[in-house]
């Protein structure tokens, strides 16, 4: 075993994105390793699509690697930093192809809705998201809807309103009641929000 | 477009940290909280608790080649940044020297050169300092990488049928209390399924940890006290893990 790679896998994250800045690239392979599957889960979430989402994680991972300085510790941990990063690069590719995709959500918005157990069937791997599920498991299935339509495909809560036939005051109504929700969940657990 | 002010804030803040307003909405409510600083940090406590849906989605593996093109770029960019970093100061001093020549020959504008000169020279020491700082943050790093490899008190070989196709694994006590699994090329596991570590006491094996293998290099920490005369095994589990090892360890080894 490479006792160099050995380094690396001890180091915190936030001493890799500053091994970053000096460019080194096996600090960024330790990176990529840990953090990897949870980008690629949220781009292939976004974006329906394996290739699609193999682009999106591409992009994002080369943002991360050339754009290491913008990281800031108190905004929140290096794997929310990557995954934010996922995020506005998914959002931004969904609203290029906005009309592509409205057809596709409008069937599935109509179509039977899974229950949350089998949407979220599958165990986590850690402890923080073993708790972000027991969160969202807590949203009435509509707020939920309203929420995943927003974050993960891009639509402005005027397009949701459309889409669902529901007044935009329901859709903020429903936005606002989630987000409350999921933070009441982790206070009434003595625990901060994970950041 | 009706005009932003607290109401409006209010009423927009939900929107807008799931990023679900339109572009002239963010821009008018980004304004506004450009100008009401002291609201920043209920809109970030707000943009966290919408960050968590990031960790939501079902898992999926990415693939290996994925891996593979992105350490292409990387790799490819990182010689040059590295060559610019290590020039930067030289190819300052050399400019600098050549406006030195060019000060000689214009003896008329000395005062003004010398003045932009000096500010020069304070850009210099500032990019000294830069880099003297990024070396130290990088030295620093390396300090606690050797540390802790002194501090590492024990090493112990994996065996089993990975490691006779080619996997290298050990498990390691780092500073004491910090037991972790390390390991090279294990092989893929069938989607829906996860490596679960089991300390194994007497004959009594106890849940340690799940991971999934990923990548050429996988650690992941050891969740249970470990003694001497305990082993450590590694066996392929539904997702989730098993309470018990429901198939033969594909790694072992007895401490």
């Amino acid at each position: 075993m490479a006792d160099r790679g050995k380094q690396y896998l001890i180091l915190a994250d936030e001493d890799l994105i500053s091994l970053l800045e000096a460019s080194d690239s096996e600090a960024f392979a330790t990176l990529y390793d840990r953090h990897s599957r949870a980008a690629f889960s949220l781009a292939y979430r976004m974006m329906g699509d394996r290739q699609a989402a193999e682009d999106l994680a591409q992009d994002a991972f080369l943002k991360v690697w050339r754009g290491a300085g913008s990281y800031r510790a108190e905004r929140g941990s290096v794997r929310t930093w990557i995954l934010s990063i996922v995020h506005n690069r998914g959002i931004d590719q969904l609203r290029s192809h906005a009309s592509r995709r409205r057809t596709q959500d409008k069937i599935e918005a109509s179509a039977p809705r899974s229950q949350p157990s089998e949407a979220f069937a599958e165990t986590w791997r850690n402890s923080q998201r073993e708790q972000v599920r027991e969160a969202l498991n807590t949203l009435p299935r509509e707020q939920l809807k309203i929420l995943e339509l927003a974050y993960f495909s891009g639509y402005t809560h005027a397009e949701i309103s459309e889409l669902l036939s529901l007044p935009l005051g329901t859709v903020k109504g429903r936005m606002r009641l989630g987000l409350k929700k999921i933070r009441d969940f982790f206070e009434s657990r003595g625990a901060a929000v994970p950041r | 477009m009706n005009e932003m002010n607290n109401e409006r804030f209010e009423d927009l803040k939900d929107a807008y940290v799931l990023d679900a307003l339109a572009e002239e909405e963010k821009r008018s409510f980004e304004e506004f909280l450009a100008a009401h600083p002291e609201r920043q940090a209920e809109i970030d406590e707000l943009g966290a608790v919408a960050g968590l849906l990031a960790f939501s989605p079902e898992m999926q593996e990415p693939p290996p080649d994925l891996r593979n093109r992105i350490m292409n770029v990387v790799a490819a960019e990182a010689a040059p940044r590295r060559e610019r970093q290590g020039s930067v100061l030289g190819g300052l001093w050399g400019y600098l020297g050549a406006r030195g020549l060019a000060l000689g020959a214009a003896a008329l504008l000395l005062i003004g050169l010398l003045s932009w000169n000096l500010l020069l020279q304070d850009q210099v020491d500032d990019l000294q300092g830069q880099v003297q700082s990024s070396q130290g943050q990088v030295e620093d790093l390396q300090a606690q990488v050797r540390e802790a490899q002194a501090q590492q008190t024990q090493t112990v070989q994996l065996s089993g049928t990975w490691t006779t196709q080619g996997a290298d694994a050990e498990v390691a006590s780092i500073s004491g209390d910090r037991i972790i699994l390390v390991a090279d090329d294990l092989p893929a596991i069938p989607e829906g399924q996860t490596c679960q570590i089991w300390v194994i006491k007497g004959d009594v094996p106890e849940p340690s940890g799940l991971f999934q293998p990923g990548g050429t290099e996988t650690a992941a920490p050891i969740t249970t006290p470990i003694k001497k005369g305990d082993t450590i095994a590694v066996t392929v589990e539904p997702a989730g893990g098993s309470e018990q090892p429901t198939t033969d360890p594909v790694l072992s080894a007895e401490l």
